[in-house]
């Protein structure tokens, strides 16, 4: 797997005495799903902010294709290039009077030309199926239409990885099954997922990675088999065991299953 | 909605006293504010409901260089003009074209233009009677040993003010009433207005909604805990609202402010502009209406 983006060392504090990432060390590949779990407070949006160069580390260094980016402008434009965020709140992140607009306001800022603009904007606005939206202005969309226009916001920019904090939160299930399949298309597409989330069953079903944050530190960065099994990590960071993992080990299966399907298909043999 | 009706009827009595018979008169003013009163609706939060008008209306389609450009064009004409019968007839027109062409619903269009028809009905009564020494007008009421009076000249001087304001306004409510924000604000920025300045309307176009609705949840919050029980309440309560408003409103535009640097943001806003072509029956009838404007402004000399 082609490595994107390495963070070494990386810290980064708010205040003078108050650290939110201390000495963060991480790399991110091509094509990966990764999962990121912590508690509220935990890092993982100041995480996110230094990956995508909103905010600049204060100390420590990050690679992009290997290349090591300094704190100037070009490089932190290089790094939001590759690397989309999005937030947890649409609203924070919704500025344009339609959707169409708003869609384009990434791609606009990389400076390409109109018709490269347009078919980047056709392009996300069809893969989150949002046509009949175009020219609707975003407050009279529903909270799962404005999510999906937050993500198209980002995916019109074509980066290499994206990042989603908690991307299901606030979302009803329908709209939170939605999500999951477009996920599902964009992971296809060979793009990289990182997506923060409290959803630990999630996690366990899509993740083939899980990072665990906790007071500013990552504490694991391992398969998710092996991050569930260990009891003392979960416990120190306030994390649970997904319930088909439970399941899964309370039926002596192992490796436990990822989904409903695959516990029913394996029990049947 | 009914003082407006009342004002209504109250002003053309006093428009139409002495220039027709007073039966005639007097159905014609009671009728008129009936009208009103029976046809508009009272509602509250009209700047929402236009650009929810504005989005659905069947006139969208319509480009809005042309929209924008005709109705000021227009508008100007008939405030420029020096009779009252342009205004009269772009009020009508406007009407017409605003309800029927951009089929929004009667009820909203005059309880809409019931906001702006208040003020300017008040500015009405001021305007038609004057205080003198002698009964000189062709109503008059004893006052204080003089008289209230309205004369036939403040009669015609009153008539063509309201004439241009209606005029002016129902203009103005086919611009707005048929073009979402974000397509007026684009006609800016290619009128060449600052940058700045277009920028700052499309922020604060969005963020109307945002502190609307921030501003309906602690609302409600605060109604959900006895916070409006009385007087000294509801002052206290809406006091703090406001209060954590501000306090809000500066935490949402730091994080705002990151997002859009994370998209690149360089300190110019774009957006990518889609232009709805000018049909000729569109053009066709904005000159229509242009020329039929400037005639009717020139049949006055």
């Amino acid at each position: 797997m082609r490595e994107l983006l390495r963070l070494e060392h990386l810290s980064y504090s708010y205040d003078d005495d108050r650290a939110a990432l201390t000495d963060v060390s991480v790399s991110l590949y091509a094509g990966q799903r990764v999962a990121v779990l912590g508690n509220n407070g935990a890092g993982k949006s100041t995480f996110f902010l230094c990956c995508n160069g909103v905010l600049r580390p204060s100390a420590g260094d990050i690679y992009l294709d290997g290349e090591r980016l300094g704190s100037k402008n070009p490089d932190r434009s290089r790094l939001r290039r590759a690397v989309g965020l999005v937030f947890q709140d649409p609203d924070t992140q919704i500025i344009a009077g339609t959707v169409e607009a708003e869609v384009s306001f990434g791609p606009m800022n990389l400076r390409l030309p109109r018709e490269e603009v347009r078919r980047r904007v056709d392009d996300a606005v069809e893969n989150l199926q949002l046509e009949d939206f175009r020219t609707r202005p975003p407050h009279y969309l529903s909270g799962g239409e404005k999510k999906r226009v937050s993500i198209a916001d980002v995916l019109a920019m074509e980066p290499e990885l994206l990042l989603l904090d908690e991307p299901a939160a606030s979302l009803d299930p329908a709209n939170a099954r939605l999500l999951e399949q477009n996920l599902e298309l964009l992971g296809r597409r060979g793009l990289g997922l990182v997506i923060a989330t409290h959803d630990v069953d999630f996690a366990w079903r899509w993740a083939e990675r899980v990072l665990v944050f906790s007071g500013g530190t990552l504490r694991a960065d391992a398969a998710p088999e092996r991050v569930f099994a260990d009891d003392a990590l979960l416990k120190q960071c306030g994390l649970q065991q997904p319930t088909l993992y439970q399941v899964g080990r309370l039926l002596r299966m192992d490796p436990p299953p990822r989904t409903v399907e695959e516990l029913a298909a394996r029990r049947t043999n | 909605m009914i003082i407006t009706a009342i004002l209504t009827a109250l002003v053309s009595a006093c428009l139409g006293w002495g220039r027709m018979p007073p039966g005639p008169l007097g159905l014609l003013s009671v009728g008129l504010g009936l009208l009103l009163g029976l046809l508009g609706r009272h509602e509250h939060g009209g700047a929402l409901s236009i650009d929810a008008l504005a989005q659905r209306s069947s006139l969208g389609g319509v480009n809005a260089v042309l929209k924008f450009w005709g109705s000021l064009a227009l508008l100007l004409l008939c405030v420029l003009s020096a009779s009252a019968l342009p205004g009269l007839a772009l009020a009508l027109l406007m009407g017409v074209l605003t309800v029927r062409g951009g089929r929004v619903p009667l009820h909203d269009y005059l309880s809409l233009l019931a906001l702006p028809a208040a003020f300017l009905l008040i500015s009405a009564l001021a305007l038609l009677w004057s205080w003198g020494d002698s009964p000189a007008g062709v109503l008059n009421i004893p006052l204080f040993g003089g008289w209230l009076s309205v004369s036939p000249a403040a009669q015609a001087r009153t008539a063509l003010v309201i004439c241009k304001a209606l005029g002016a306004v129902s203009c103005l409510y086919l611009l707005s009433l048929s073009t979402p924000m974000a397509e007026i604000i684009a006609v800016l920025r290619r009128a060449h207005v600052p940058a700045l300045a277009v920028e700052l309307m499309y922020l604060i176009y969005r963020y109307i909604f945002i502190l609307l609705d921030m501003h309906r949840t602690m609302h409600d919050a605060a109604q959900s805990r006895l916070g409006y029980d009385g007087f000294r309440l509801s002052v206290r309560t809406t006091g703090s609202i406001y209060a954590n408003l501000l306090a809000r409103s500066f935490k949402r535009a730091g994080a705002c402010f990151d997002a859009m640097e994370s998209r690149c943001y360089d300190g110019e806003i774009r957006f990518l502009e889609r232009e709805k072509p000018v049909l000729p029956v569109h053009a066709a009838a904005a000159a229509g209406l242009l020329i039929l404007t400037f005639g009717l402004s020139l049949l006055a000399f």
